[in-house]
């Protein structure tokens, strides 16, 4: 067991800097978040009744007269929270296997007793560690702006955190992904590349399909479902409509067939000396 | 399959172990057997294979063909077994450079249940004279090597397989790590030297093995090496006197009326034969490692077809 929480340290220690700067970027956000909701929350109430203006509150669910979280949670869609979490996922899974081969580290781990499971359960533990507390770094900081800015019905820490989990559950697979080319390239830019471009291409495909231009066309509902980020609810989350469970399911299922294809082509490969 | 005789005095056997790229082979049917308790060196030019058939003995790489075992655990299938028993020291050494000296030996010997850590700091601080406290980003190349070698030698397993060792070494610190490896031998570990600098290779190691192209060469016995001489003799007269089969003379090469002769015996019966012949000329040497590796790296070495062909 020590040789694997050895490496669960060093892991930690590896991405403290990406862990520190992503969670306190998510806990400054959460907090102007709060800010922002706040400071709009009697506009966008009068809209909702009144039917005009905020019309992409509206095509998140949003009914008239609604509890503050949800008005919060409309703004937990934001581009940078996505991106600061997809950076941290998609950068410690291209780092897991390939940049350390770059970098001629891995054979000075794996020339001692450490099996290749154990190496990469490491990694995928110490990850998960991370999305998961950069992702309550949100909640974190939108609980903290709570106390100091005006909401109608200010929200319970534990409501914050079903979004907080949606949120890392979303980065979840893009995680796996990665680690899985990682698992099987010799270089860390490859990987990365391949990560991002998946991941792109799914924020792409659903903007595409929100775009209302293209509501009645027949490919629209294949676009949504084929990206990752219809998932990601933070809405629905907190208002009990959708299916929030169950896209939490499907995103950790994801995931976990992701880190399996890395286990499997980690297992069997060669690991060369630095490339 | 049964273990022959020699193979159970041998620590790490290797049968038919081939590694191939595509069609191009790193390495092709090594048949190579270490002993316990020997200083084994592993010679050849970058490329020849010696690198790869470390990593094949380490598995971290899967053989194309053939097999490779130490104490009986199959290097592929019982890599985990294998490198509780072997510490490794890599030829092209990283370390993560923001961990103190002491850090990188508390994250080896961690991933070792922690073991050998107070030995490792021993040999760093005293042996080696490193500061510990300082990030190892801040070492030299010379300092990482000797930070690597502190733990390997502390690692308490029976094989070390020390690949380059001493390459980014001064002249004291080599002189160090030679010792090193005579006290490792001494208690009763196997070592596998890979190195480029024959001198040292000729200094410690008990028997060589020469790689190239991917193929086991050569394996030569350096105790019996250093019980050869080297005769250089020009007789009287047309004819040379015949060699008395109990010298165990080997003609090695003629040229015109000189005759270089191979001699491993006693030298009494050797000067008392050549007191009894018409001698010339005679000059009596020894041999170095040099010559025997240039035979197959020199540049008078030959190709031989199937190397052509590869």
């Amino acid at each position: 067991m020590k040789p694997f929480l050895t490496l669960v340290r060093k892991n930690l220690h590896d991405a403290r800097w990406s862990l520190f700067l992503s969670a306190t970027l998510l806990g400054f956000l959460g907090w102007l978040l709060v800010y922002v909701a706040s400071r709009q929350e009697t506009r966008i109430r009068q809209a909702l009744t009144s039917g005009e203006g905020f019309n992409w509150v509206r095509r998140m669910g949003l009914d008239a007269d609604p509890p503050s979280i949800e008005i919060m949670m409309a703004f937990w869609n934001h581009p940078f929270i996505i991106l600061l979490v997809a950076m941290f996922a998609l950068g410690r899974g291209a780092n897991a296997v390939g940049a350390e081969i770059e970098r001629g580290t891995l054979d000075m781990v794996m020339s001692r007793p450490v099996s290749r499971s154990a190496y990469l359960g490491a990694q995928v533990l110490a990850s998960s560690l991370g999305i998961l507390l950069i992702a309550a770094a949100l909640a974190v900081g939108a609980y903290a702006a709570t106390y100091y800015n005006v909401l109608k019905s200010p929200p319970s820490f534990r409501v914050l955190m079903e979004p907080a989990l949606n949120l890392a559950a979303l980065a979840f697979p893009m995680y796996g992904y990665t680690l899985w080319f990682s698992s099987m390239d010799i270089v860390r830019w490859r990987a990365l590349t391949a990560g991002s471009a998946l991941t792109l291409a799914g924020f792409i495909a659903r903007v595409i399909a929100l775009i209302p231009v293209f509501e009645e066309s027949w490919w629209r509902p294949w676009a949504e479902h084929a990206s990752l980020f219809s998932l990601y609810n933070p809405v629905d989350a907190v208002s009990g409509r959708g299916h929030v469970g169950q896209d939490v399911a499907i995103l950790l299922g994801l995931g976990a067939g992701f880190i399996a294809l890395a286990f499997l082509s980690f297992a069997y490969r060669d690991l060369p000396a630095n490339a | 399959m049964h273990p022959t005789a020699s193979e159970s005095a041998s620590l790490i056997v290797s049968r038919g172990l081939s590694k191939a790229y595509g069609g191009n082979y790193a390495l092709r049917d090594l048949d190579l057997e270490v002993r316990r308790g020997e200083i084994f060196g592993l010679l050849g030019p970058n490329g020849s294979g010696k690198t790869t058939t470390i990593r094949l003995w380490l598995g971290l790489m899967r053989p194309t063909r053939g097999t490779a075992t130490i104490f009986g655990h199959d290097c592929w299938a019982g890599g985990l077994q294998v490198r509780r028993l072997v510490s490794y020291l890599p030829g092209e050494l990283r370390m993560p450079g923001s961990l103190t000296g002491l850090g990188v030996l508390k994250f080896l010997s961690g991933l070792r249940d922690g073991e050998g850590l107070d030995r490792a700091e021993a040999i760093a601080d005293r042996v080696m004279g490193l500061d510990l406290g300082k990030k190892v980003r801040k070492y030299s190349t010379g300092m990482k090597q000797k930070l690597a070698l502190a733990q390997a030698f502390a690692d308490p397993v029976d094989v070390l397989i020390l690949d380059e060792p001493t390459s980014a070494l001064d002249p004291s610190a080599r002189l160090d790590v030679l010792n090193l490896v005579r006290e490792a031998k001494a208690v009763g570990q196997t070592i596998v030297f890979s190195g480029h600098v024959l001198s040292e290779v000729e200094a410690i190691c008990d028997r060589v093995a020469i790689l190239r192209r991917g193929r086991l060469v050569h394996v030569e016995d350096m105790h019996a090496r250093r019980r050869l001489r080297m005769l250089l003799v020009r007789f009287e007269g047309d004819q040379p006197p015949p060699f008395p089969e109990e010298l165990e003379l080997t003609l090695r090469r003629m040229r015109g009326p000189a005759f270089l002769l191979e001699h491993r015996g006693e030298l009494g019966p050797l000067l008392r034969w050549l007191a009894t012949v018409p001698v010339a000329d005679l000059a009596i040497g020894t041999e170095d490692l040099h010559a025997l590796y240039d035979e197959y790296h020199g540049p008078d070495a030959v190709d031989d077809d199937e190397d052509r062909a590869r």
